[in-house]
């Protein structure tokens, strides 16, 4: 169901994401990732890919906090952050970021190996079904997602829509 | 999550694990894994024989173009490895492994056809025409810097352009003209008597590019100056 991976460049930590479709209490459960009763990153399905885009916004969050180098003042407002090919924080918030009105939402956690996360507790603040992370692609709105990252069909002959979107998101600081 | 010195310097210790594949005068090359991805890493490491500023600087400078040009080649269509993370601290670049390849060096070593020899020239200037359109000079233009994906697909030839490490954006026809000199010279110093493959792989250029005649032109304005060549004129 949900999905764990840990990042080799931070042996510590580990990711875990969850994925809900038929989610009614969007309002709460962004109310409870900004007062803190759900520490987590609450992410719009609908511009995610693939969980592989999720754990490189993390690696990158992880890195840069590790550094004190975060644009953001938070680990997971710099994942919402990473993911977007723009620099504006609040746009990034707003795009990527859950909505009252969204019907599904993708947590991400990032958490210490050695401690045990309770997810069941975070399952039940979710009125919603939970699905397995692999079946983020059928919630991705593709069009949307290529327009927002001006991703051409020229690009699409060098490689996927997973690709333009990591390598936007790898090079942001530069490009 | 408590901080510790010891895990601030990550990405070293991540690469005493990982696998050395070459070690160049600039950069040390890793294999690893990363986000449960086969990657290559990519170390600029620094050069003691420099002002440390300087050299501060210059790597910094040098990753930041590497990476713009894959972006701008990707974009364009122009088959580059993905670039997945970039450390600006110890100046290392997470880019991904591109397997079941083969350099085209080692391709042109050993193949034996002259049809599919001619076929990857063709290929190989339309390449590098549709990269020169998109004002991206590769710098280090050499057939080891090409790699050819190896497949069942015999009907299309899938290259694939590294090592954008000196690399940059110029829409110049002269720096244009360099980049095909200097992958003239690497190309018929590497594979003997390769002459008229290297001169179908300029016709494809020429056909290829909007922008080709002012480069050709150059091209052959700089054999001319090349090295051990008379100045008389």
């Amino acid at each position: 169901m949900q999905l764990t991976h840990d990042l080799e460049l931070f042996p510590v930590y580990t990711v875990t994401q969850l994925l809900f479709r038929d989610v009614k209490n969007a309002t709460e459960l962004r109310k409870m990732a900004v007062n803190g009763e759900i520490k987590g990153a609450l992410i719009n399905p609908s511009m995610v890919v693939d969980a592989f885009q999720i754990l490189v916004a993390a690696n990158k969050a992880v890195h840069l906090h590790k550094i004190g180098k975060m644009k953001t003042r938070s680990l997971y407002s710099e994942i919402i952050f990473n993911l977007s090919p723009t620099n504006n924080i609040s746009e990034a918030f707003k795009r990527f970021g859950i909505s009252d009105s969204d019907s599904a939402v993708h947590i991400v956690l990032v958490h210490n190996k050695e401690e045990t996360l309770n997810i069941d507790d975070i399952i039940s603040k979710v009125d919603g079904q939970q699905i397995a992370v692999d079946q983020v692609s059928d919630l991705t709105d593709a069009a949307k997602i290529k327009k927002l990252y001006k991703v051409a069909p020229q690009e699409e002959k060098c490689g996927s829509l997973l690709d333009a979107v990591v390598c936007r998101m790898a090079t942001k600081d530069v490009a | 999550m408590a901080q510790s010195n010891s895990l601030k310097a990550s990405v070293p210790s991540y690469l005493k694990d990982a696998q050395l594949i070459k070690q160049g005068a600039e950069a040390r090359v890793y294999r690893g894994t990363f986000l449960g991805r086969s990657v290559i890493i990519k170390e600029r490491f620094p050069k003691l024989y420099r002002h440390p500023e300087v050299d501060e600087k210059l790597t910094r400078r040098r990753t930041t173009q590497e990476v713009r040009s894959i972006l701008r080649c990707r974009r364009a269509g122009i088959n580059a490895p993905v670039v997945y993370f970039v450390d600006y601290t110890t100046h290392c670049i997470f880019l991904e492994d591109i397997i079941h390849s083969v350099s085209v060096r080692d391709h042109i070593a050993s193949e034996q056809n002259p049809q599919r020899l001619q076929a990857l020239a063709d290929k190989i200037g339309e390449v590098l025409a549709q990269m020169h359109d998109e004002d991206v000079i590769h710098g280090d233009l050499t057939t080891s810097n090409m790699l050819l994906i190896t497949g069942a697909d015999q009907q299309h030839i899938h290259l694939v352009l590294i090592d954008f490490g000196l690399s940059y954006i110029s829409a110049l026809a002269e720096d244009k003209g360099v980049d095909l000199y200097v992958l003239e010279k690497a190309f018929l110093s590497t594979h003997p008597k390769t002459e008229t493959l290297f001169e179908r792989l300029l016709k494809s250029y020429t056909a290829s590019s909007k922008k080709s005649l002012a480069v050709i032109k150059k091209l052959d304005e700089v054999r001319l100056r090349g090295r051990k060549r008379s100045m008389v004129g």
